[in-house]
């Protein structure tokens, strides 16, 4: 097969390949990506561990410095990143799932019965204050692993994700080729599976972006509050000890500042895939 | 865009009520935080939780005490001894008078002692060896006891307010702890001024009785700031908005002097202590139900590793009876020498290996004689952070002697039940372990006898059950202070707590205290130890008052 | 019309019991009992805890059943009794609430509303003008995925205590007394600044990457292409455009406005600024169930009154929301 033709059969992708906003967002996350595969191997230290003088600045020894106690940033960061993607994939794959479930379903049969019960009940969990109902179920866990984290913040984060993807639908549905499907007699089912919801997976790839970046975010600020993980590491608990043993102000700059913004250049990251994509996607855009 | 500005007025109106703007001289206003944590409750020195101060700066107790020298300092009393072996006599200090003017006199004491026999308050249980409060006249009281609590009573006599019984004789006997008080009216140096939802403000009477026999104290204005966290304080004493911050900060001994921070000690220790934390094990758990495992432990690990990297040298390592400050007195140097411990896994590992703790499996951690694994999770709240770095060093030192333990962060809430229930192997806890007049609080908690329940809330945590240690504690408390008999007492209680260890005393946690000078100076310290300077609630009594007395306005 | 207002009413109730419901339950049945845990910390004489354990059980009756509890929680809502605190005893919660509530106001009301105005029009400014735009979209990218508090902790830091332009903490100066003086409305607005500027700033980038998104979006659709060819000005299709993109912003801020509420917390940890947040997350701590009902009642009614106004906004300035309530769209 020729190159040329690849590309004209898959010319979404070439756009993708092509757009320097996704090239950008792809390089900056894949670098972080590979900062939390390859970082815990690279470190000789444990992140628990006191690894050397407390107070200590960037060096050979220690590449983000050390804490207030002599533990390794760097390794603190590297481990503290694997467990917040975890918590972005699982809870962003939650999240994702029940707000397309949820969106497909009501908006394929929108005005009837199983529509009004589902936009019934996003409308009750969109009203909710999302972090004061993620305080209230995340106090009351004995223990809290990556995996309950993940679970409480995507039962809140999922929502907005529901009605949006219901007015997609609703788009896509009044659409002809759907009307065609059903008029040929076609089940439900498989017009949701082959119609609908393969025109909206690239719908559904920012959709998920969008969550994954979501949730890691209110992540982070439960585990500021206290109510993150009760064991192991995150970049959030990273950043709620550096807050806690005062590293800003006694002058431990690496130990606020370096986490922090490894945190924020991920998600800006997929911002830029997200908007890429976008523009990729609705060729419209292109023209910017 | 205009609206918008009338419903902002509208708001900020509503915000600031009506009083009148009066700023206060910054020179003369005293600002203090750490004993603080939610908005004002109540002014009623009968319920327990009241707002911070209420006793000590608007109510009074009988006695201030020093920790310092282990001595009470006569307050509203101007002395008080026992005269007999039942009867103590209190005399008061004459001419004193409450804030409106009223004099406090005997009948207010009386008052004060008989209201805790008509009704059900928290000092009530006094009356079981208290048989009767008498007036002789309007300056001398007797408390005719049968059976007295001597021990206790060294306690009770800084603690209990004495109420004005012409305004609390019309107070109905249930409300006594509901209602708020929100115009309290004490004997004591300040009285309340406002109450916000981040502060506490508290205004000097002028008119105190006691300008006259202690001196004045300077701040014109005590403001109690509510802090929520440990940073904002150590930000708010950069900025000078904070003057007294009794708050546990990390990294003062490494910006002290680059701030210009006052602690107590110039360097290490840096500040007094303030209680004994504890390693408290459950010893209905086997192994722990076996004292020479406990010992073990004790010898497991190093408190200087918690006391140098955790707290950064800003807190004493404690002595193996957990005595400290004036219970000291009481420590029996011989029993501490006999049967002590250090840190020394070596001597850790032989015990274990002796009593048959051995890894019987191989998988590196030693098990129970018959085969069993041995595993502890070791717990403290979430968020508690100096504590949990601790017990990540102390389940490091267990797991060196291949006792397999672990840390673990419940949430508060889990963290209190789990302890109250008996539902955990180890943990750390500090709750009854604070100075006082007496050991006897001390042993109290630490070996409780009231642990045939479901819920333990008086202490003895581990459910440590020695009827014959019990018996001591309560025989302890029935003997005077410093007697030949109360010291041999204390000494076989300090025995038997070292020789079964039903918890373990590692390090002593501090008084935190940090100052700044640039509006109030004088502050005490080592090299000028008069008064404690400490705003945590129920210690004003401690001496902060006198650290009142003599603060300079640095202007 | 009518029946749009009554749908969005009923949904609104509906959420209103299931919330409260949810709120008065979870607590009771998660571990820590609130009273013993107030017990553990008090020292008092032997004896005396158990004397003040028996007057809390009976003061808060919980010794009732937990059916005649919830009975009688909402018996006494409807009186307008929101029960007394546990951990703030004797203290109302409503009380409670009442001193607190209004600081959530002062910071929240200008945040959400500048950040939403501000960051619709920059957003848009972005979106017609390419040059800014490379500017502009990272920044605001930043603003918004950046975690909240270490954002505000950084403003904290610099502003307040390298500069020393801004107090770092609390509502106003220990000195100062509240008033309608000169001085002490400034010293407020010292205090208020940057807890406002942080909440401010964060939400900002959000509502303008929409905006920016959105009027793209509209400038490159077929009608206006077609205005363009009918030689319509760019200003007047930009025009057309914000109004267009202006509608799911609307949503979007009836959407977030829990979330945002929520985030009020953070902001009060951070600054030590008084708040409905910060009570909320000490009551939790101490399990004082009557007063995380109070907070999160009056949380949930803030939202659902806010989204209401929202919905009646909304009915005005989208006619189609109208007719969506009589037939397929």
């Amino acid at each position: 097969m020729a190159v040329k033709d690849f590309w004209k059969r898959h010319e979404n992708l070439y756009f993708a390949v092509s757009n320097k906003k996704v090239i950008l967002g792809v390089t900056v996350f894949l670098a972080i990506v590979a900062l939390a595969i390859f970082g815990p191997m690279v470190t000789p230290y444990d992140y628990e561990e006191f690894a050397g003088r407390g107070y200590q600045p960037p060096s050979k020894e220690h590449w983000f410095g050390t804490t207030i106690m002599g533990r390794d940033v760097f390794t603190q960061v590297v481990f503290g990143l694997r467990s917040t993607l975890l918590v972005g994939f699982l809870a962003g794959t939650i999240a994702s799932a029940i707000g397309l479930v949820v969106g497909f379903v009501s908006g394929f049969f929108s005005g009837k019965a199983p529509d009004e019960g589902l936009m019934a009940l996003t409308n009750i969990f969109m009203v909710i204050p999302s972090l004061t109902l993620l305080i209230i179920l995340s106090a009351y866990l004995p223990y809290r692993g990556i995996a309950t984290q993940a679970i409480i913040v995507a039962a809140t984060a999922w929502p907005w994700t529901a009605r949006a993807v219901r007015s997609q639908t609703l788009s896509l549905k009044s659409q002809e080729f759907v009307n065609l499907s059903r008029i040929s007699a076609a089940p439900t089912f498989r017009i949701i599976r082959e119609d609908i919801a393969a025109n909206m997976f690239s719908y559904v790839f920012m959709v998920y972006i969008l969550q994954f970046n979501g949730t890691i975010l209110s992540s982070v600020g439960l585990e500021f509050l206290g109510l993150g993980p009760t064991r192991g590491i995150s970049l959030g608990l990273v950043l709620q000890n550096a807050v806690n043993w005062n590293a800003l102000h006694l002058g431990m700059w690496w130990w606020t500042i370096i986490p922090g913004l490894i945190l924020t250049l991920m998600i800006v990251s997929l911002y830029f895939i997200n908007t890429g994509l976008d523009e990729v996607f609705n060729p419209r855009l292109r023209e910017m | 865009m205009k609206a918008r500005w009338i419903v902002l007025a509208v708001v900020l109106s509503l915000a600031l009520g009506s009083t009148a703007a009066l700023a206060a001289e910054r020179y003369e206003t005293l600002i203090v935080g750490g004993g603080t944590w939610s908005a004002a409750t109540s002014w009623n020195p009968l319920y327990p939780n009241n707002t911070n101060g209420t006793v000590g700066l608007v109510y009074e107790t009988l006695f201030g005490y020093d920790p310092l020298t282990n001595q009470h300092k006569p307050w509203l009393a101007e002395e008080g001894k026992w005269i007999s072996d039942d009867v103590y006599e209190v005399k008061l200090r004459p001419g004193i008078y409450f804030s409106d003017g009223q004099p406090l006199t005997a009948v207010d004491v009386v008052f004060t002692y008989e209201l805790a026999r008509d009704n059900n308050l928290t000092y009530s249980p006094i009356w079981r060896t208290l048989k009767e409060v008498k007036a002789l006249n309007l300056d001398t009281v007797q408390f005719v006891f049968e059976n007295p609590s001597y021990q206790e009573w060294q306690i009770e006599l800084y603690s209990r307010a004495i109420l004005p019984k012409h305004i609390w004789k019309d107070v109905p006997g249930e409300d006594l702890m509901v209602i708020a008080n929100d115009n309290p009216v004490g004997s004591g140096p300040y009285k309340k001024l406002l109450a916000g939802p981040d502060r506490n403000v508290w205004v000097r009477d002028d008119n105190w009785w006691g300008n006259k026999v202690f001196g004045q104290p300077k701040p014109k204005e005590i403001v109690d700031m509510i802090i929520y966290e440990n940073n904002v304080a150590l930000g708010m004493l950069m900025q000078r908005t904070l003057d007294l911050s009794n708050y546990f900060i990390p990294g003062v001994p490494a910006i002290k002097n680059l701030y210009g921070l006052t602690t107590w000690f110039d360097g290490p220790p840096y500040m007094l202590p303030a209680n004994v934390a504890m390693l408290i094990l459950n010893v209905n758990r086997p192994p722990l139900d076996d004292a020479q495992f406990r010992r073990a432990l004790a010898f497991a690990v190093n408190p200087q590793t918690i006391v140098e990297r955790v707290f950064e040298n800003m807190v004493p390592l404690c002595d193996s009876t957990g005595l400290f400050g004036g219970w000291t007195a009481y420590r029996d140097a011989e029993v501490a020498e006999k049967h002590g411990f250090w840190y020394d896994p070596a001597i850790a590992s032989q015990m274990l290996d002796e009593a048959g703790y051995v890894d019987l499996d191989g998988d590196g951690w030693r098990d129970m004689p018959d085969g069993s694994a041995i595993q502890f999770e070791i717990i403290v709240p979430a968020g508690w952070t100096d504590w949990m770095e601790s017990i990540r060093i102390i389940a490091e030192a267990f797991r060196a002697i291949g006792v397999n333990a672990n840390p673990a962060f419940p949430d508060q809430a889990l963290y209190e039940q789990r302890m109250q229930t008996g539902n955990f192997d180890m943990l750390i806890n500090n709750y009854g372990s604070g100075i006082s007049g007496s050991p006897y609080s001390y042993w109290n908690w630490v070996a409780n006898h009231n642990i045939h329940r479901e819920y333990v809330t008086e202490g003895n945590f581990g459910r440590y059950d020695n009827q014959e240690l019990f018996d001591l504690i309560f025989e302890f408390n029935q003997l005077p202070p410093l007697s030949d008999e109360s010291l041999a007492v204390a000494s076989k209680i300090q025995e038997i707590l070292l020789v079964d260890m039903p918890s373990i005393p590692f390090w002593l946690n501090g008084m935190w205290a940090q100052m700044t000078s640039q509006y109030w100076t004088n502050w005490p310290t080592e090299d000028n130890p008069i008064g404690r300077p400490c705003s945590w609630g129920n210690q004003w009594q401690f001496g902060a008052i006198d650290m009142l007395i003599n603060l300079q306005p640095a202007r | 019309m009518g029946r749009y207002l009554t749908r969005k009413l009923i949904i609104y109730i509906i959420t209103f019991l299931f919330a409260v419901t949810l709120n008065w339950a979870v607590p009771r049945f998660a571990p820590g009992d609130p009273i013993k845990m107030l017990l553990s910390r008090f020292e008092v004489m032997e004896g005396g805890k158990d004397i003040l354990e028996s007057f809390f059980v009976k003061t808060f009756g919980l010794d009732r059943s937990p059916l005649q509890q919830y009975v009688g929680f909402w018996r006494s809502l409807f009186a307008g009794d929101l029960g007394v605190s546990i951990s703030q005893y004797p203290k109302s919660v409503f009380n409670i609430i009442r001193g607190a509530i209004i600081y959530d106001f002062i910071i929240l009301l200008p945040a959400i509303i500048l950040s939403w105005i501000i960051g619709n029009k920059l957003g848009a400014f972005s979106g017609v003008n390419k040059k800014a735009d490379n500017f502009l979209m990272p920044v605001f990218y930043f603003l918004t995925s950046s975690p909240y508090f270490w954002f505000a902790l950084v403003i904290s830091y610099v502003f307040g205590i390298v500069l020393g332009l801004f107090p770092t903490s609390h509502a106003y100066s220990a000195t100062m007394r509240p008033g309608w003086t000169l001085a002490f409305i400034w010293d407020f607005f010292l205090h208020w600044f940057m807890p406002f500027l942080s909440l401010f700033l964060v939400q900002l980038g959000g509502w303008a990457i929409g905006m920016r998104n959105m009027i793209i979006y509209e400038t490159n659709t077929n009608y206006a292409k077609y205005m363009e060819s009918l030689g319509a000005t760019e200003r007047l299709i930009r025009n057309y455009g914000f109004r267009n993109g202006i509608l799911p912003q609307v949503t979007g801020l009836a959407i977030s406005l829990g979330t945002i509420v929520s985030g009020a917390v953070l902001t009060q940890m951070v600054f030590s600024y008084p708040g409905l947040g910060y009570l909320m997350v000490q009551a939790i701590k101490q399990n004082d169930y009557f007063l995380i009902q109070g907070c999160f009642l009056f949380l949930i009614i803030m939202v659902l009154l806010a989204n209401f106004v929202i919905d009646i906004i909304y009915m005005f300035i989208d006619p189609r929301v109208r007719h969506s309530y009589s037939g397929e769209v």
